[in-house]
């Protein structure tokens, strides 16, 4: 990808993206009260880390789901592989999580059918690129761009639009939705009481992927843990309006595999969705982080990708600055928190126009000042 | 920054209380006149007079630091001086600044060759061991001269100033000249200017607000842009990134420039590292050049 093609791509999505947040913050006030009480949950849950991770487990048993807590991503990708066993044809729910832990590419390597649904991943994995942006991982394609990237499915496309390359990729994963044995996702949040997770999208892959698949797994990081299904609602509602896509199409919310208590109320499982439901809580250096006062703030983070537009270093340097699929301010705290990378904090210029913007008040530039000093120690 | 280079420029910084080596005349000729010392301070840090040498310091250190000796040759930078009109227009900034203050009321002194700087560098690489051992040095330095309130003109050493406090206990009052300008007069400025806010005074202190106030009683003509000076949307110009990536800096500071110009082709900044990082791309004119009492 040429600088240039970037600047095109940023520009536009900037451009799109900004002036909506502001609009959606202005219409429905009541997200700025949401966001405050958010962050007192996810601070209370980051001070007792090991009680709420507990709670959790116990609530997703308690459901009829089973639940994990894999230290690092070599564990979490072995958990996988032994769910999945002899189930040949996968689609994923665009997991950044995922990707941090080398999911799909495992799964390939063990020669399974993997597609990526999000379009934006979708069109990465055709692409073989890396994330460029944790919500819009294809935000540095532009149209021109993606119209030749989506040839590969059908060398015959002749989509040129935004519409015609979305309906390519509908056409093509179809299928793929029905003949899936396992879906995997992320998770938006996680609520300790009800041991439920919460997922925000637009094109109803992710709900396509956890509901017509036999199996069900959500990967997703310890941080994403709040006290209550309460507080995992007004985590996607704060997420979703921060990102500019508010309201959300689609919520889906999963507490376990599928059940029915038509028959004398009696609650059974299965009924017509996934017979399997399986949570694989990631730590990845997540708990070391949590003790650390300051390095604690980047775990309150809540996948918005807002910084990332307000950010002068990521408007020129995008994908390159971080560890894939952690790019931009955030990406530079988590590019030390998940890999122990600190050098994408040294490219900092503690600008702060992240931390003006962000729903959870994390201070960007101060973690990473903290991530600086301790690269160089 | 290769750590040879930063272990020099701490070492020197510890013995001569400059950023780099430097002829330190070049810091004190704006200020022939100005009283010497008091408990009242005007404190430049020596940063719009170094700004020009900053950026080809900046430039030539990676490649110095691939050499066999690189404490020879960046010892030689006292030798190199900024060029003649960027020089006297730093002074001339200065003495704005010095003769409004005094025209406002206010009574300070100048440390002359004994003012040492703020350390602001090592703070903003996160050498924060390394700032605060300076730090210290600078608080003893500055307590035994009897200060007691030093008035700051630039963001990065106002910035670093107020932050010892947050390393040990400092107690001498720092303060930002801008917000020591009540009155002032009418501007001789025409046309439609653009703010280009430096991050620190506009995010970091909240002053985003001081210096509009005093443009807008000077009659300067401002056009603000939501996705070009808001607080929210104002990007940075890349100066601070100048000593980690030189070139990354210098993108920075064409792209903003570029969304500058948007608004306007003049361009009004605050913090000599702006200037520096925006002036190749846009014309760009110093607050303290536009006012005057």
């Amino acid at each position: 990808m040429s600088e240039n093609i970037w600047y095109v791509a940023i520009e536009r999505a900037v451009n799109n993206n900004i002036p909506r947040v502001k609009s959606i913050l202005e219409r429905h006030t009541y997200i700025s009260d949401a966001r405050a009480k958010l962050r007192q949950a996810k601070l209370e849950v980051l001070s007792n880390l090991k009680e709420y991770v507990d709670m959790t487990m116990e609530s997703v048993r308690r459901n009829g789901g089973n639940v994990y807590l894999a230290k690092d991503g070599e564990e979490a990708r072995s958990i996988v592989e032994k769910i999945v066993g002899d189930k040949n044809t996968i689609v994923m729910g665009k997991s950044m999580v995922a990707y941090e832990c080398g999911i799909r590419q495992h799964l390939i390597n063990k020669g399974k059918e993997v597609w990526e649904t999000d379009l934006g991943e979708f069109l990465i994995q055709l692409s073989n690129e890396p994330p460029s942006h944790i919500i819009a991982p294809a935000i540095h394609m532009t149209r021109e761009q993606a119209s030749k990237v989506i040839r590969k499915i059908d060398s015959t496309s002749s989509a040129q639009s935004h519409e015609e390359i979305a309906g390519e990729a509908r056409k093509f994963l179809r299928q793929k939705f029905i003949n899936a044995e396992v879906g995997i996702t992320g998770a938006n949040a996680i609520s300790a009481d009800t041991g439920s997770i919460l997922l925000i999208e637009n094109e109803g892959n992710i709900r396509m992927s956890s509901i017509m698949p036999e199996v069900h797994i959500a990967i997703a990081g310890v941080e994403k843990i709040v006290p209550t299904l309460e507080h995992a609602f007004l985590e996607v509602m704060v997420q979703s309006a921060y990102a500019g896509l508010y309201p959300p199409t689609y919520v889906n919310l999963t507490s376990g595999p599928s059940s029915t208590g038509d028959i004398e109320m009696k609650r059974v499982s299965p009924a017509h969705g996934p017979k399997e439901f399986h949570l694989i809580l990631l730590d990845n250096g997540r708990f070391k982080t949590a003790d650390d006062p300051i390095l604690s703030e980047a775990l309150l983070c809540i996948r918005c990708g807002r910084c990332h537009f307000h950010c002068p270093v990521y408007r020129i340097m995008g994908q390159k600055w971080g560890d894939p699929p952690f790019t931009g301010p955030m990406g530079a705290m988590w590019s030390y928190v998940v890999y122990g990378d600190g050098k994408p904090s040294l490219l900092c210029a503690h600008s702060a126009g992240c931390r003006e913007v962000c729903p959870m008040d994390i201070n960007i530039p101060k973690v990473l000042e903290r991530i600086k000093y301790i690269a160089q120690k | 920054m290769d750590n040879s280079v930063k272990q020099f420029l701490f070492n020197t910084m510890k013995q001569e209380f400059t950023p780099f080596p430097v002829d330190k005349s070049i810091c004190t000729g704006w200020a022939e006149g100005e009283k010497r010392g008091g408990e009242t301070i005007l404190y430049t840090g020596c940063m719009y007079q170094l700004a020009p040498l900053s950026a080809i310091f900046n430039r030539i250190s990676p490649i110095v630091s691939r050499m066999s000796s690189p404490q020879l040759i960046l010892g030689m930078a006292k030798k190199v001086h900024p060029e003649k009109r960027e020089l006297e227009r730093s002074y001339k900034i200065l003495r704005r600044i010095s003769s409004i203050l005094k025209k406002n009321g206010v009574d300070f002194g100048y440390l002359f060759e004994d003012e040492p700087y703020s350390g602001a560098f090592l703070l903003e690489l996160g050498m924060l061991d390394e700032f605060e051992e300076y730090a210290k040095l600078v608080k003893d330095k500055l307590l035994s001269m009897g200060v007691k309130r030093i008035i700051t003109v630039d963001p990065h050493s106002q910035n670093a100033l107020s932050r010892y406090s947050e390393f040990f206990a400092f107690n001498i009052e720092v303060i930002n000249y801008l917000d020591l300008v009540k009155d002032v007069g009418e501007s001789r400025s025409k046309g439609t200017y653009v703010i280009h806010d430096s991050c620190l005074y506009s995010r970091f202190m909240n002053k985003r607000d001081v210096y509009r106030l005093i443009l807008k009683k000077s009659g300067v003509s401002i056009k603000e842009d939501y996705m070009v000076t808001s607080k929210e949307n104002s990007l940075c110009c890349g100066g601070p990134l100048a000593p980690v990536n030189d070139g990354l800096s210098s993108e920075i500071g064409k792209y903003r420039a570029t969304q500058l110009k948007r608004v306007s082709d003049k361009v009004i900044v605050q913090c000599p590292f702006c200037y520096t990082n925006l002036s190749p791309y846009v014309e760009a004119i110093d607050i303290a050049e536009m006012i005057s009492l």
